[in-house]
């Protein structure tokens, strides 16, 4: 993986040097809380519900052992004994002190991690396909291209203070997106042409929130060495014309639909044409000595172990074969596996994580790999290079750990936002519904007989739970200074990309997950096949008998709908 | 029976660490709801606001929150006050039982 250069270093340490005596200041009372507000949040500290929330970058969610260590020790000593890994794989802290602050900037800076920009009206981490580097189906890694994208973007003095925070996503299979790119501000997806020639198309103007867009095709085909050329191009357009006089309308999302993805092609095609061939053209050879901190480990020369794969998965033990069959992938290297660890266990938030499993996780990635994990965007952690042979050693480790639920890709493998037990923008909470979800549906067996299928919830319009795109979305609302909770159905973060519809009226707390088993109940009844997913059925059906299922027959609901009236 | 009248106290967060602090009848904060100084005037209240704000080194952001009395006990009007007060409602870090139901 990446290793700082002096430079890299540098910066990460004088920023946490200079936030150290911004914090002696607030407390001296040299600054003032107005003053000092954006100051902290350059540093991803925020103000929530009863402490302070750090935000700590997983640059493309690639994390080493050493850097997961410290994680632990952080949570351990400065927090209280866990971390909560995010939908957009970055490591948040609950409760951090702030006197405690210049101390956890320095531990991280001696880890090569840091807090910069990870809140603010900037670029943020920029995020890519879990899979990186391992994934069968890739044109390439993708994190060389992000790590490009990270130091094009890291103070980069134009873009500091845009009208709004700006998302990348890279993702490098054709046909496939792990990433949610076409939600970004920016999506760079790599194709090849038909000559052979690999470039980008840039997707512009995705995005969740209370307006949700699908990015649209902005660049075509860019070639891969314009691609910083071609990314300065569309933050110049959005910096300049994006809106900062309403803070709801001030995302590129709400630019591109306003101007229409024609007029926005040309404006960024206009402005490309100025510096193109300027100095952010790539050096082949510059791009080189960063892809090779990217360079694939030192792989053992293994048999294929398609036939071992199979034997574990028909085995006698069954919690292994069913981890097998849920949570084991494809990898590139023959006999070797990506393992999908889920951070969905019952009883617990989803995403967090104990300072005693980061640090037990962190030797697991050692002896079964090469001391490197992931994270996805689906609160997960990926053990990225795991011998096949391995496997059911690695299952026995994670049981003691908690962490071997084979719920990957399933319903109980969902995502939710911290919501009103933490938030303080959010209206109604999060992690209670998931909660309630995960041991309703605890049964592997009829989560598998369901089969792909994903579940988002937030805590509010802002959408950090994606339930836009969610097969199945929930989102809390507050009805009377009761929470509430709207069901969406059909919507997709993937390839297929689309967007939820609500399904009707929002429901009482103690309604939601009862409705979810009437809805699931719906599905099961409507669908043709193992194969036919909810997701399927919802676009080839409908919401109609979905409604049906949830709120009774129509002349019902209107006949409850005259009464009220 | 007529509804208690709305009442008003002032709350912020530490600056020390971001918990939540409640405004008391000797002018410095506490951190249980229960040691609020209860204002029957939402102009008295303000006044009690503008002097929170004046303590910025000890305490960030106070606001007036709207509450009502009943029996001797204040009732917190929102879930997100009711949070706010008794913490998460979920188990976080070493499996913690939770503070409490909203």
């Amino acid at each position: 993986m990446y290793q700082y250069d002096e430079f890299d270093q540098r910066i990460v340490d004088e920023r946490a040097a200079q936030f150290a005596g911004q914090v002696e200041r607030r407390f001296s009372g040299e600054i003032t809380e107005n003053e000092f507000k954006p100051l902290r949040l350059q540093n991803g500290l925020y103000m929530q519900l009863h402490a302070y929330m750090l935000r700590v970058a997983v640059p493309y969610g690639t994390l080493s052992a050493k850097q997961l260590r410290m994680l632990a020790h952080i949570a351990r000593k400065y927090d209280r004994g866990y971390g909560h890994f995010t939908t957009r794989q970055n490591c948040q802290y609950n409760w951090p002190r702030l006197e405690d602050m210049p101390e956890i900037h320095r531990c991280l800076a001696s880890v090569e991690m840091h807090s910069i920009q990870t809140s603010g009206n900037c670029v943020r981490n920029v995020t890519a396909d879990h899979f990186a580097g391992v994934a069968p189906d890739e044109l390439e890694d993708p994190r060389p291209w992000c790590e490009v994208i990270r130091q094009w973007s890291t103070f980069h003095p134009e873009f500091i203070a845009l009208p709004r925070k700006f998302k990348i996503a890279v993702g490098t299979t054709p046909g496939v997106d792990r990433a949610a790119v076409a939600f970004h501000d920016i999506g760079v997806r790599m194709i090849e042409n038909e000559q052979g020639e690999r470039g980008f198309q840039i997707l512009v103007g995705g995005g969740l929130g209370r307006t949700p867009y699908i990015a649209q095709l902005i660049g075509h085909f860019v070639p891969k060495w314009d691609l910083l050329s071609y990314l300065e191009a569309v933050l110049r357009v959005y910096n300049t014309h994006g809106r900062r006089d309403n803070l709801h309308k001030a995302r590129i999302k709400i630019l591109v639909n306003a101007l229409g993805a024609d007029e926005f092609r040309k404006r960024v095609e206009a402005e490309w044409a100025l510096i193109k061939d300027g100095p952010l053209k790539l050096d082949p050879a510059e791009f080189e000595r960063i892809a090779k901190h990217f360079a694939p480990p030192a792989y053992e020369k293994l048999p294929d172990a398609k036939a071992e794969l199979d034997k574990l998965r028909l085995g006698k033990d069954r919690e292994l074969a069913r981890f097998v069959t849920n949570n084991v992938s494809k990898h590139k290297a023959p006999g070797y596996a990506a393992v999908v660890v889920c951070l969905k266990q019952k009883d617990v938030p989803p995403g967090d994580m104990t300072d005693e499993q980061m640090d037990a996780f962190a030797a697991l990635s050692e002896r079964f790999g090469f001391g490197e994990l992931r994270v996805t965007h689906t609160q997960n952690l990926v053990l990225p290079d795991v011998r096949v042979s391995d496997l059911p050693a690695l299952h026995a480790e994670l049981s003691k750990l908690g962490l071997a639920t084979p719920n990957h890709n399933k319903l109980t493998d969902l995502i939710a936002c911290p919501g009103l037990d933490y938030c303080a923008l959010a209206n109604a909470r999060s992690i209670p519904i998931a909660l309630e979800v995960m041991q309703r549906f605890e049964d592997i067996d009829y989560q598998n007989d369901l089969g792909e299928l994903n579940l988002k919830i937030s805590g509010c319009i802002n959408a950090c739970g994606h339930h836009h795109i969610g097969n199945i979305g929930i989102l809390g609302i507050d009805k009377g200074g009761v929470e509430h909770y709207q069901i969406m159905l059909g919507g997709s973060a993937g390839y297929d990309a689309s967007l939820g519809e609500f399904l009707g009226k929002a429901l009482p707390q103690e309604q939601v997950v009862d409705a979810l088993t009437k809805l699931l109940h719906c599905y099961l009844g409507l669908r043709h096949s193992v194969e036919d997913r909810l997701i399927d059925v919802v676009r080839r059906v409908g919401l109609s008998p979905f409604k049906e299922a949830v709120y009774g027959p129509p002349t019902i609901r209107q006949g409850v709908a005259h009464a009220n009236h | 029976m007529p509804k208690p009248p709305l009442k008003w106290i002032v709350t912020a967060n530490f600056t020390v660490d971001g918990a939540v602090g409640y405004f008391t009848a000797a002018r410095s904060f506490s951190r249980q709801v229960a040691d609020a100084i209860v204002f029957a005037s939402k102009e008295e209240a303000e006044a009690a606001r503008l002097e929170a704000v004046r303590a910025e080194a000890v305490v960030t952001d106070p606001y007036l929150m709207e509450v009502v009395e009943s029996d001797g006990k204040l009732d917190l009007l929102s879930a997100r006050e009711r949070i706010r007060s008794l913490g998460p409602t979920v188990p976080y870090g070493h499996f913690k039982p939770k503070s409490g139901a909203v």
